[in-house]
C-alpha cells in the first residue's frame, strides 16, 4: 500500500508539473481522480482492507487526493498565467464593441435639458391639443381681428372648420402661447410653468425657416415680477444649456401678447461677440422674444391685471439646437435619415 | 426701411463723440433693430471731380479723345469716348483701384492704368452708369459721360464730396417696425433719437395755405378721417432739384420727375403718404367713397382691376382714380405734359388700405404705412414741407385751390397712472423728474401731483401704439435703458416638489425606447398624403384636411403615426439594412369633440401616440417580431405603467395575416404590435426588409404613482435548471405548453420559471411536428434538493405534456 501510494505520488507530481495545458492537466486529474483512475482504484480496495489498517490506509489516501488536489490547482494557475501570455498578437487597436446606439432626437435632447433646468426651479410641465381654435390662439392673446398671422397665408385652418369664428374656427396651433391662457384657467396662481411642443406656420421653407418647428415657452406669474427678473431666468437656462457664460441682452420687441416686450438676444458663441457671418457681424443672436403678459392676457385667463403680473419667454427650440451643433439648415431635423440623427447619440 | 443719416441731422444734432456702432446699437436696443450700415461714399472711392483743359484727337482712333484733365494735384492724361465732352467741363475721374462697370453692365471691375489704342490713359471719364449713377444721372444717347458742371467744386474733390453723398445708410428691420407708425420717415426717427440721448429735435411749424377753396366730399369720415387737398398750378415735370433727387435716389426710390419725386420726398422725411393726380384729367367734384360691385380701374402700374364694395377709392365724376392708400390710376398720372396738379395729403383707415393692398396683392411705399396706422395730425407736417418744396423747386407756381375736410378732429388720448405702481412694475424707484423728463422727450405732455401723472399721449403715437399704462413702462424702461435695471433674483414658495407621472411617461417612454431599446427618434411632419395614408392605412375617413397645405398632395392631417414611419424605413433602406426607428407624436380625430377650457370652444380628438419599428432582413421576420413583442411586454416594468397583456382580436390593415397582436391595459385597446405586411410593404418602397412596428396610445398607459414591484427573497439554496426537449405538433403553442407546465401538481413550489430556448421544425423532427426546447428553474426555499427530487418534478411535468399535449423528449 505504501510502495503503491508513493509510486503514485512520485507519477502524479511529474505528470502534473510537465502539463502544459489545462487539458492535460484535466487528463492527469481523470487518471487520479476518474472512474479508472489509479486513486479511485486504491479507494475501492479500502472495503477489503482489514479493520485496523483501514482508517489510516484511508487518511493516507486522502491526503494524498489533497495534495495533488492542491497541485493541480496550482499548476491550473500557472498554465493559466502562461496561456495568458498568448494575447501578446492581440492587436488592442481593433475598435471596441459599442452599446446600442439608440438616440433621442436633438431637438428632445434639448427640451429635456430645458425641462431638468426649470423643473430645478420649481417649474411644471404642461401640454395643450395641437389642434386649437383662433380663440386661443388669437383672441384671448391680443391678436387684432385683422392681424395678419390670422390669415391662411400664415396659418393652417383646418377644412371644413374654418368659417366660424374664436372657438369654432380650427387651425394647428402656429405658436404655442395659447397654451398658457388653457394653463391659467385650470391651475391657481401664483403659476411657474413650461409648455414645450410643435408649432405650424404656413410658410416657404429654406435654411432658416420651418414650417412644423419646436418652441419651448416659459411663464411665471405672481404678484410682484420684474421685466429685469426676467434677464436672470433667460440667463440661467443659456447658461446651463451651452455650459458657459452666455452674455444676455434684452431689447425692444414687439408682440400682441406682451407689454412691455423684449427680444432676447445671445451673445454669438461663434465668434464670442466680435462679429461673424453666424451673427450678421452684430455680435448678438436673436433667440427668443419675451415680456410681461399683456393685461388682455391675464384678463382672457380670468386674472386681475393690477393683482398680477409676471414673464413670459418663447425660446425657438430649432435654434437654440442649431447653435449648439453648428448647424446650418433648420430643415435637416424633420428628415428621419439615420446618418444624420445618429449623430446626438 | 433705409434711413439717411444726413437727412436725420437735419432734424437734430448728433454729439460729435457718438460712434456710428454706439448710435446703430442703441437703436436697437432702445427703438428698433438696426440690421446694418452703409457708408454710400465707398463706392465712389478713387473718383475726384475733374476739369477738362484740352481735347486732343487720339492718335490711333477716330472715336476716342486724350482729354488733359485737371484732378487737384496733377493734369493727367485720359482717353475717352464721350460725345459730349467740351473743355471746361467737369467730369467724374475714376483714377486706378477704383471699382466701376464698363459700360454700366456686368461685374464690378478695378480700374487700373492702361493703354489704349497705344496711348496711356491714367484714369476713366465717367458715364453715370459705369458708376452706379444712372437713375440719378439719367442720359439717352450712347457714350454720354456725366456733366458736372453745375456742381461748385474745384478739381480733385472726391466725387462722393461732389455730390453731396457722404452719407450712411442705416438698414432697418421692418418687422421690428410693424407698431410704429410714426418712425416710417426720417422725422420720427430723429425724434426718437433725440429722445434716447436728450438731443434739441427741430420743430416743424405747420401752415394754413390760403387759397380759394377745394370741394372734396367725405362719404365716410371714419375710414378717411382726414383729406386735404391743394391745386397747384404753373408746374412742369422737369427734373427736381438735385438735393431732392440725390435723397430719395440714395435710399432706394428712382427720380421720375420734379412733382413726383416731391411727394416721394415728402413721403421719406415725415412718413406720410402723398398723391398728386394731373388737375386736367379730374372731372367734376372730387370724392372719397368705397367702391360699387362692378366699377374698374386702370392703375398706375398698367394693372385693370375689379373693385369691391370694400375697396376705398378717390373718384371724380366718371369713377374710381385711385385706390385710397395703395395706388394712384392711370387716368390721373402725371404725364410728361403736366402742369396742374392736384395733390392729395390724407389719412386713410388702416385695416381697410390693409385689407385693400392684399386683396390686390401690391405692396406699396403708401399702403405698407397707412396699414400700420397714421395719425391725422401727421397731415400738417407733410403740407407744409410739400408747400415748401414745391414753391422752392417751382418759381411760377400758383397756389389755386385749397381745402382740409377734417370733420372730426382728434380728441386728445390721456392715461393716468401712479409714480408707486410705475416703482414696482419697474422694480426700481427712478426719479420723478426723470420720468417725466423721458415722456416729455417722446411728445407725451405730462403733469403730475404726489403720485398721480396725467398723460396726454402725442397724436402720433395714439393710433394703438400707446394705450394702456403698461405701454408706459416700456418707454420709461427703454429710453432710461434696459440695463440700467438690475435684476431681483426670483423667489420660490416651496409647497410640494412637481410631480407629474403624466406628463414623465412621455420621456420615460422615449427614453425607454432609445437607450433599452436601442432605437433612434425620428421627426416627421403631421400633414400626410392621401395616397401614403390609402396604402397604409387602407381608408381616409375621420382625417383633418388643410385649406392650405404645404403641397397639394400633402393635404392630410394624420390619425396615425405609421405611414411615415413606414416612409421613414424605405428612405433608411437605401443606407442601411438593419435599424431601429421611434417617433412620438400627435394624432388627429375628426370626432369627439369637447369643450373642455372654454364654452365657446369645441376641440377634436387628439392623441398622443408612439410608435417604433425593427427593420432587418426578411428571413429574420420572425424573430424581429418576438423582439418587438419583447419591447412591448418589458415595456411596464420599466415605465412603471400597469401591466400589459397581448392577444389576437382585431388585425391591423397594415399587418401582416398572422404575425400581429394587439395590446391592451386592462380591457382597453392601448396599441398593436406586427410585422408590416408585405403588399403594403412594397407599396411603401420597402423590398427586401422585415419591418416589426409597434404603436401605443401613450394617453391610455396607466402611470403608477410610484414604483410597485415588492422584493422577492433570493433562495439560500441552489437552483437547478432541467432542460427538456420535446416533439409536438406544430399547431401546439407555448402558451398551451407553459399552462399545461404551470399545472402541475407542485406542492412543495419547487417550480420557479420556465424559459423557452428554441423551436426546431425540419426533417429530423418529421412533417408536421416542431421541437421546442425549455428549461425548468427548480428550487426550493428550504433545502438544496436532491437529484432524485429535480427528476421527479421533471419527469411529472413530461408526463403531463405527453398526456395533454401528446409531447415526446426528443433525446429518447
Amino acid at each position: 500500500m505504501q510502495d503503491r501510494l508513493q509510486e503514485i505520488q512520485a507519477q502524479a507530481e511529474h505528470q502534473i508539473a510537465s502539463a502544459a495545458t489545462e487539458a492535460a492537466l484535466q487528463d492527469v486529474k481523470a487518471s487520479l481522480f476518474g472512474k479508472q483512475g489509479s486513486l479511485t482504484a486504491l479507494m475501492s480496495l479500502l472495503p477489503q482492507m482489514n479493520s485496523e489498517q483501514r482508517p489510516a490506509a484511508g487518511r493516507e489516501i486522502n491526503a494524498l487526493k489533497n495534495h495533488l488536489n492542491s497541485l493541480v490547482e496550482t499548476r491550473q494557475e500557472e498554465v493559466r498565467m502562461k496561456a495568458a501570455e498568448s494575447f501578446e498578437e492581440f492587436d488592442v487597436t481593433l475598435p471596441g464593441i459599442w452599446p446600442e446606439d439608440g438616440s433621442l432626437h436633438p431637438i428632445t435632447q434639448m427640451c429635456y435639458d430645458l425641462n431638468d433646468i426649470f423643473r430645478s426651479m420649481g417649474f411644471e410641465l404642461y401640454a395643450e391639443p395641437e389642434i386649437t381654435s383662433e380663440l386661443y390662439a388669437f383672441d384671448n392673446l391680443n391678436f387684432a381681428f385683422e392681424h395678419p398671422a390670422r390669415e391662411s397665408m400664415d396659418t393652417y385652418w383646418i377644412a371644413g372648420h374654418d368659417s366660424g369664428t374664436g372657438g369654432e374656427r380650427l387651425c394647428l396651433r402656429p405658436h404655442l402661447t395659447g397654451a398658457s391662457v388653457r394653463y391659467l384657467q385650470t391651475h391657481k396662481p401664483p403659476f411657474r410653468f413650461v409648455y414645450p411642443g410643435r408649432a405650424f406656420r404656413n410658410e416657404a421653407t429654406d435654411a432658416r425657416h420651418e414650417r412644423a418647428f419646436f418652441q419651448y415657452e416659459a411663464l411665471i406669474v405672481s404678484e410682484e415680477f420684474t421685466f429685469a427678473s426676467g434677464k436672470i431666468m433667460i440667463k440661467s437656462i443659456l447658461d446651463k444649456v451651452f455650459g458657459r457664460d452666455v452674455p444676455v441682452r434684452m431689447r425692444v420687441g414687439f408682440f400682441p401678447f406682451v407689454e412691455p416686450g423684449f427680444e432676447i438676444d445671445m451673445g454669438c458663441l461663434i465668434c464670442g461677440g466680435k462679429g461673424c457671418s453666424v451673427c450678421k457681424q452684430v455680435g448678438w443672436i436673436e433667440i427668443m422674444p419675451g415680456g410681461t403678459p399683456h393685461p388682455n392676457v391675464l384678463r382672457a385667463a380670468g386674472l386681475d391685471p393690477n393683482q398680477y403680473t409676471g414673464f413670459y419667454v418663447n425660446i425657438g427650440l430649432d435654434r437654440l439646437v442649431m447653435m449648439r451643433y453648428e448647424l446650418d439648415d433648420v430643415r435637416l431635423f424633420r428628415n428621419p435619415d439615420l446618418r444624420f440623427l445618429k449623430q446626438f447619440c | 426701411m433705409k434711413l439717411s443719416l444726413s437727412w436725420i441731422k437735419d432734424y437734430i444734432s448728433l454729439p460729435d463723440d457718438l460712434p456710428l456702432h454706439q448710435l446703430a446699437r442703441d437703436l436697437t436696443i432702445s427703438t428698433v433693430e438696426v440690421e446694418g450700415m452703409t457708408h454710400l461714399s465707398s463706392q465712389f472711392e478713387h473718383m475726384v471731380l475733374g476739369v477738362v483743359q484740352e481735347i486732343q484727337a487720339h492718335p490711333n482712333a477716330d472715336r476716342l479723345w486724350l482729354c488733359l484733365t485737371d484732378i487737384g494735384s496733377e493734369v493727367i492724361e485720359i482717353v475717352c469716348g464721350g460725345t459730349n465732352l467740351r473743355k471746361g467741363m467737369k467730369v467724374a475721374v475714376a483714377l486706378p483701384g477704383a471699382k466701376l462697370r464698363w459700360h454700366g453692365e456686368g461685374e464690378l471691375i478695378e480700374l487700373t492704368r492702361a493703354k489704349v489704342r497705344g496711348i496711356v490713359s491714367n484714369g476713366m471719364i465717367c458715364s453715370s452708369s459705369e458708376i452706379g449713377l444712372f437713375d440719378l444721372f439719367p442720359f439717352t444717347s450712347e457714350a454720354t459721360i456725366m456733366d458736372l458742371s453745375d456742381f461748385d467744386c474745384t478739381a480733385g474733390t472726391s466725387l462722393a464730396k461732389t455730390l453731396d453723398l457722404e452719407d450712411i445708410i442705416l438698414e432697418i428691420d421692418n418687422k421690428s417696425l410693424t407698431n410704429r407708425p410714426d418712425l416710417w420717415g426720417h422725422y420720427g426717427v430723429a425724434r426718437e433719437i433725440a429722445a434716447i440721448y436728450s438731443l434739441k429735435l427741430l420743430e416743424l411749424s405747420a401752415c394754413k395755405p390760403v387759397a380759394p377753396n377745394l370741394q372734396v366730399t367725405l362719404h365716410d369720415p371714419s375710414v378717411s378721417p382726414r383729406y386735404i387737398g391743394l391745386r397747384l398750378d404753373g408746374l412742369s415735370t422737369a427734373q427736381a432739384p438735385y438735393h431732392i433727387r440725390s435723397r430719395i435716389w440714395r435710399l432706394g426710390l428712382r427720380p421720375l420727375n420734379g412733382i413726383v419725386d416731391i411727394t416721394n420726398y415728402v413721403m421719406l422725411a415725415t412718413g406720410q403718404p402723398t398723391h398728386a393726380f394731373d388737375a386736367d384729367y379730374l372731372k367734376g367734384n372730387t370724392q372719397v367713397r368705397f367702391a360699387s360691385e362692378g366699377e374698374r380701374l386702370l392703375l398706375l402700374n398698367g394693372t385693370d382691376i375689379d373693385l369691391t364694395s370694400t375697396d376705398l377709392v378717390i373718384a371724380d365724376d366718371e369713377g374710381p382714380i385711385a385706390l385710397a392708400g395703395v395706388m394712384g390710376g392711370k387716368r390721373d398720372s402725371i404725364l410728361p405734359q403736366t402742369e396742374r396738379i392736384f395733390l392729395e395729403i390724407a389719412c386713410f383707415e388702416a385695416k381697410g388700405v390693409r385689407r385693400t393692398s392684399s386683396r390686390v396683392g401690391l405692396r406699396t411705399e403708401a399702403a405698407t404705412r397707412y396699414e400700420k396706422g397714421i395719425d391725422p395730425e401727421r397731415c400738417d407736417l407733410a403740407l407744409t414741407l410739400a408747400v415748401e418744396l414745391f414753391y422752392g423747386s417751382y418759381p411760377d407756381l400758383t397756389l389755386a385751390g385749397f381745402t382740409d375736410n377734417y370733420p372730426l378732429s382728434q380728441q386728445d388720448k390721456c392715461l393716468t397712472l401712479s409714480f408707486s405702481w410705475l416703482t414696482r412694475r419697474l422694480g426700481k424707484e427712478i426719479p420723478r423728474e426723470t420720468i417725466a423728463a423721458i415722456l416729455d422727450r417722446l411728445g407725451f405732455k405730462v403733469s403730475y401731483d404726489e403720485d398721480t401723472v396725467n398723460l396726454v399721449i402725442p397724436s402720433w403715437r395714439g393710433t394703438g401704439d400707446v394705450s394702456i399704462p403698461e405701454d408706459i413702462i416700456e418707454e420709461i424702461a427703454r429710453i432710461h435703458g434696459f440695463d440700467n435695471f438690475t435684476p431681483q433674483p426670483i423667489s420660490i414658495i416651496f409647497e410640494k416638489p412637481v410631480n407629474q407621472r403624466k406628463m414623465d411617461l412621455d420621456r420615460e417612454i422615449r427614453e425607454y425606447l432609445a437607450f433599452r431599446c436601442g432605437m433612434n427618434e425620428i421627426y416627421t411632419y403631421p400633414w400626410v398624403s392621401d395616397s401614403l395614408i390609402n396604402t397604409v392605412i387602407g381608408t381616409t375617413e375621420g382625417m383633418f384636411s388643410l385649406i392650405a397645405p404645404p403641397s397639394p398632395e400633402e393635404r392630410l392631417l394624420r390619425s396615425s403615426l405609421i405611414p411615415s414611419l413606414c416612409k421613414a424605413v424605405a428612405q433608411n433602406l437605401h443606407h442601411s439594412d438593419s435599424f431601429r426607428l421611434f417617433e412620438s407624436a400627435k394624432v388627429f380625430f375628426d370626432r369627439d369633440y369637447q369643450s373642455v377650457f372654454d364654452s365657446r370652444e369645441f376641440l377634436p380628438h387628439q392623441e398622443n401616440h408612439v410608435v417604433a419599428s425593427l427593420v432587418g432582413s426578411l428571413d429574420q421576420a420572425g424573430l424581429l417580431f418576438r423582439e418587438g413583442k419583447g419591447v412591448v411586454e418589458a415595456l411596464p416594468r420599466y415605465l412603471h405603467v400597469e401591466s400589459l397583456t397581448m392577444n389576437q382580436l382585431q388585425k391591423p390593415p397594415w399587418a401582416d395575416d398572422f404575425l400581429w397582436l394587439n395590446v391592451f391595459s386592462g380591457d382597453e385597446s392601448v396599441g398593436n404590435v406586427g410585422l408590416l405586411t408585405r403588399r403594403v410593404a412594397l407599396a411603401c418602397g420597402i423590398k427586401n426588409a422585415a419591418v416589426v412596428i409597434m404603436e401605443l396610445k401613450l394617453d391610455s398607459l396607466k402611470p403608477l404613482p410610484s414604483r410597485s414591484n415588492p422584493y422577492t427573497m433570493i433562495s439560500e439554496f441552489p437552483q437547478s435548471s432541467s432542460d427538456l426537449s420535446l416533439i409536438v405538433d406544430r399547431v401546439v403553442k407555448w402558451r398551451e405548453i407553459t399552462d399545461v407546465i404551470y399545472s402541475v401538481r407542485d406542492q412543495a413550489g419547487l417550480l420557479r420559471d420556465v424559459i423557452f430556448i428554441e423551436e426546431y421544425q425540419g426533417p429530423q423532427v418529421g412533417a408536421g411536428k416542431k421541437s421546442i426546447t425549455l428549461r425548468l428553474v427548480i428550487g426550493s426555499f428550504h433545502k438544496t434538493l436532491t437529484s432524485g427530487e429535480i427528476e421527479a418534478f421533471s419527469n411529472s411535468v413530461t408526463r403531463e405534456l405527453a398526456k395533454h399535449l401528446g409531447a415526446e423528449l426528443r433525446s429518447q
